[in-house]
């Protein structure tokens, strides 16, 4: 829907290139055939060309979910410290710790989602809404997985109520705003439907307090019911199986002769609860013709026939469920989430995961599900069994939720703790994708740097170093962008930056940066180049404060060092000029034939050599100092003041002074 | 050993600065973030709620703060420098290179924030033309002091921050950090490691050329400052953290060479400052994740206060007049900015939390 003129003009079609970012670039096409010409249409140049750039659009815009991001890579820091070999219990507590940021983000969003600003914004409105279903989805699913799967409890029953009853709350609520009412809750329209609905969730304690405080409770009907209630044996921690068991049997066998006898019959609704607490096939169907969808009443099922179910016995006891259901309620389409919870209860883990990827939740859940489940390691020998790799499936899926994050939202900072874990991979990812983010200001980088240094990854550091000097470079911040080829370490980038500002002074005297050139220090043994600006700038310093003699010792000394550049000989050599010129004798014997002699061999040949390349005007195309017009002219104009010196010098040296 | 009662609040956003609001007799119940690198950036005012359920066991001191958002207001850039100026005002700097100053009403049940002024730019290239950042703010009196990255101080006053009394060109390379000594007298740091003393009374040419280098660890490396601060009660005392983690400090009386030098974190100083009403304790946050305490120790000081020395001073002796202790550790991201009110700390960083420290010891 783009409406884009160019591609109308053809068919309306679109071709589009990946780009570095998780977008998209499009723009209009024709498709073209071997024999089509090759020239332009007859309608170019009417149509402007335009590129369009787009980008998946996330749940995490939304500022609330960008929370869960963080938190999440909080805790999934502290799994990594743990580590693949801590105790049980530890991995306990980082699922509820997700869980725990899951919930806390939901309360989140339905707070915000009753704010003004968003009730009135539809397409947020909305976001706010799928987020919510997604999130609050997956807090179920990771829930039920940790009881099934990271505990190491035997017996998940009681668990499993709690989720049940955590999932679906109505229930409960009507039931405790009932106790509260005390007798007069005997009187309410629903009384005996909520009594049924909590029995069914398991709430055997809660049924009780509430038949206690019913009116007709003293009498002797009420008073069977409490007993069988009361009866019933709840399964402890260090009980034994088989004692618990014959109990179990003999209160179940008992209660059903009693109910049998038609102690009840005067009270068809509590004979109804206590046939669902025995296990009454009829009861448990009507159960489950009333139930919201179909695990709602499994965990309370089990209380009542199977309270020591075992995980592997669960997958039978579903199944059964399962079909149970189905028979009864072939119009209920089974959603997503009912599905996953199937597969989990069946243990069908790999259907599990591969159904949490395709989650609307840009890969949250099944990345941190995974990692957990690759640490602690409870169910290697499932994905042994089905020869699946568990770690080389828990690097892929973490590398491309890392790798996704880098290059988003400015989630650099997070994302790149996931790619760590992907070893080389990871590695490598990080360094293609560090230095692609864009640097908006130098404190950032500085930030990028030091990830980089973190990591030993030398080359992005240099990387990023040597972009922020060019880009200094081209802004003419010439002092910047030395410091960020020092830093760089880039010994062919340094000396670039030192010979331009060499040959800017040469050409126009003024020397940039000078505060800079001269705070270098130690660094500025990395280029020699570096080493000639820093010399020559000292230099520069003392002819300034007027400290000849020193001045000149260091300029013999750069004439001696051999690291002069080709296009600084000359303006190297007319510096000489003013100290041998100068009323008192500055350079002494020796140094003035050393000069003598680098004219003669350093000065003479490179203008020799110019002269054949350039022809005479050769000074406008390569030397230029900004003192003389023509470099051929101070040739004979040195040789003359170098032979004055001398000439001056020796006789001062060899004189010997008398009395 | 003090048990330090840390609580994390995750807000959404990348903490760039965190000041508490001012408060002269009590404690401070809120403060301001401001944050950066988002796709949008906010100054936000928040406000620490106790936690309903926690009444419900008097016997347990640590009532539990939570901070809730009170008002928030979009700056155009990164939030790069914010300081108080009075106990309403706020003065913010930005990377775009403007100044902004924010107004606080407190109230009892909703406070207020709004942005009262912003300045004209202060900082661009000169070459391109482009908005420079502005990396760092000072405060002294009514007088605030910013840096950029194209090496220029400003100095403006609270009264009118659109016109600026004095621009210095100090430095042909970025400046990180400022800090006022006094009311004249100001340093700033570039990114080599270099600190000038400049005068704000004098034109850019005119400046005292005294400059002073950080140690380093290292002669080959370089080695940025990253924060400067000053003694509250000597201004004499300089102390700057710095890129490899180490604390120079130099007495500004002498600065042939450093009076102290303490290799302390193993990454970036992000921010350094002494507890505002008690100079006996410096803090440090580092780019690893970190946060330090350094209190003096009150035992072996003696009364040197008049001469004008400070264990900071002590050179090589420092480490046995100076204790440290770790206040927040393994935070594993960078920690930006921290501020210290009465016996609360919060500070906050790159993981998108502020956290909350009462009964700081």
């Amino acid at each position: 829907e783009l409406g884009d003129a160019l591609a109308m003009r053809c068919g309306n079609t679109l071709t589009g290139v990946f780009v570095p970012g998780s977008k998209i670039a499009l723009s209009a096409y024709r498709h073209v055939k071997h024999n089509s010409r090759d020239a332009p249409t007859e309608t170019a140049d009417q149509d402007p060309v335009l590129i369009y750039m787009a980008q998946e659009s996330t749940l995490f815009d939304e500022p609330v979910l960008r929370s869960i991001l963080a938190e999440a890579n909080a805790t999934f820091g502290t799994l990594q410290q743990l580590g693949l070999k801590a105790e049980q219990a530890e991995y306990v507590n980082i699922s509820r710790a997700y869980r725990s940021i899951v919930r806390a983000c939901l309360e989140k969003l339905e707070h915000e989602k009753k704010s003004p600003e968003v009730q009135t914004d539809e397409p947020r409105l909305q976001r706010f809404t799928e987020a919510m279903i997604v999130f609050y989805a997956a807090e179920c699913l990771w829930h039920l997985f940790e009881i099934l799967y990271i505990q190491q409890k035997q017996m998940v029953v009681p668990q499993l109520l709690e989720w049940a009853r955590f999932h679906f709350p109505q229930t409960e609520e009507r039931a405790t705003d009932l106790v509260l009412m005390g007798e007069e809750a005997s009187e309410s329209d629903d009384y005996w439907t909520t009594l049924k609905a909590i029995i069914r969730l398991g709430g055997v304690d809660i049924t009780r307090a509430i038949l206690s405080q019913n009116r007709k409770a003293s009498q002797p009907v009420f008073k069977a019911a409490e007993a069988i209630l009361k009866g019933m044996p709840v399964y402890m921690d260090g009980y034994s199986l088989q004692k618990f068991n014959s109990q179990w049997e003999y209160w179940h066998v008992d209660a059903e002769r009693k109910i049998q006898s038609s102690i009840f019959a005067s009270e068809p609704e509590l004979e109804q609860i206590l046939l669902l607490v025995t296990g009454n096939n009829e009861q448990w169907d009507a159960a489950c013709k009333e139930a919201q969808d179909w695990y709602e009443y499994l965990p309370g099922y089990l209380l009542y026939t199977k309270p020591t179910c075992k995980p592997y016995e669960l997958r039978i006891a579903a199944a059964n469920w399962l079909n149970r259901w189905s028979l009864l309620r072939p119009d209920k389409h089974l959603t997503s989430m009912s599905r996953m919870i199937i597969q989990l209860m069946e243990r069908d883990v790999k259907l599990f995961i591969y159904e949490a990827q395709k989650m609307s939740d840009t890969h949250w859940f099944s990345t941190h599900l995974i990692d957990l489940i690759y640490h602690c390691g409870m169910l290697k020998g499932y994905f042994d069994q089905n020869n699946i790799d568990l770690p080389a499936l828990r690097h892929s899926i973490v590398y491309e939720y890392g790798s996704y994050l880098m290059t988003s939202h400015n989630l650099w900072q997070l994302g790149i703790d996931y790619l760590d874990c992907c070893k080389q991979e990871g590695r490598a990812a990080i360094e293609l994708l560090l230095p692609r983010i864009s640097m908006r200001s130098e404190r950032q980088a500085t930030k990028l740097i030091n990830l980089a240094k973190q990591r030993g990854l030398v080359t992005v550091e240099q990387e990023i170093c040597k972009v922020l000097s060019r880009r200094s470079f081209d802004g003419e911040r010439y002092g910047n962008a030395l410091e960020w080829a020092i830093r760089s370490k880039d010994v062919l980038l340094v000396t670039s930056v030192a010979d331009f500002i060499l040959k800017h002074y040469s050409r126009t005297g003024n020397l940039h940066c000078p505060d800079t050139i001269a705070s270098v220090g130690g660094r500025m043994f990395m280029s020699p180049r570096l080493v000639f600006l820093s010399k020559y700038f000292e230099f520069y310093e003392f002819y300034r404060n007027r400290d000849f003699l020193a001045a000149s010792e260091l300029l013999v000394n750069l004439l001696d060092s051999k690291i002069t550049p080709d296009y600084f000989w000359p303006s190297l050599l007319i510096d000489t000029m003013p100290l041998l010129e100068s009323k008192d004798p500055k350079i002494f014997y020796k140094e003035t034939v050393a000069i003598l002699h680098h004219i003669e061999t350093e000065l003479v040949p490179i203008i020799e050599r110019d002269v054949d390349k350039y022809g005479n005007h050769h000074t406008e195309t390569v030397f230029k100092d900004y003192r003389v017009e023509n470099i051929d002219e101070i040739l004979n104009l040195m040789r003359l003041a170098c032979a004055r010196n001398l000439a001056r010098a020796m006789i001062i040296e060899n004189t010997i002074l008398t009395d | 050993m003090s048990l330090n009662n840390v609580s994390t609040h995750y807000i959404s956003e990348k903490v760039a600065k965190v000041r508490w609001l001012p408060e002269q007799l009590q404690q401070s119940e809120r403060f301001i973030t401001g944050s950066w690198d988002m796709d949008r950036n906010f100054v936000r005012l928040w406000r620490l709620q106790s936690n309903q359920y926690a009444m419900s066991d008097a016997s347990v001191a640590n009532v539990e703060h939570t901070p809730r958002c009170m008002d928030k207001v979009a700056i155009e850039g990164d939030v790069t420098g914010m300081e108080f100026v009075d106990k309403d005002t706020l003065v913010v700097s930005c990377s775009d290179g403007h100044l902004s100053l924010f107004n606080v009403q407190r109230a009892v049940e909703e406070d207020q924030m709004q942005r009262k002024v912003r300045s004209e730019r202060l900082h661009c290239f000169q070459r391109s033309l482009e908005p420079a950042p502005c990396t760092d703010l000072s405060v002294y009196g009514t007088d605030i002091a910013t840096v950029g990255e194209d090496g220029c101080v400003n100095i403006v006053s609270a009264n009118n921050i659109r016109q600026v009394k004095r621009t210095i060109e100090a430095d042909s390379m970025a400046l990180f950090a400022v800090n006022f000594i006094s009311h004249q007298q100001l340093v700033a740091a570039n990114r080599m490691g270099l600190i000038r003393m400049l005068d704000a009374r004098v034109a850019s040419e005119a400046q005292p050329k005294i400059t002073f280098m950080v140690a380093c660890k290292d002669d080959k490396s370089s080695n940025f400052v990253s924060s400067l601060t000053t003694h509250p009660m000597q201004q004499h005392v300089l102390l700057c953290g710095s890129e490899e983690g180490s604390i120079t400090v130099w007495d500004l009386r002498n600065l042939n060479y450093p009076a102290s030098y303490i290799s302390a974190h193993s990454s970036a100083i992000n921010e350094i400052g002494f507890h505002r009403k008690d100079p006996s304790k410096l803090f440090t946050a580092a780019e690893g994740g970190e946060l330090w305490m350094w209190p003096e120790n009150k035992v072996l000081a003696c009364d040197n206060q008049k001469d004008g020395s400070s264990a900071w001073l002590s050179g090589d002796r420092v480490k046995s007049l100076v204790g440290v202790e770790g206040v927040l550790t393994n935070i594993r991201k960078g920690i930006n900015s921290f501020d210290v009110h009465g016996s609360r700390l919060v500070c906050g960083g790159d993981t998108e939390a502020v956290y909350l420290i009462d009964d700081l010891v």
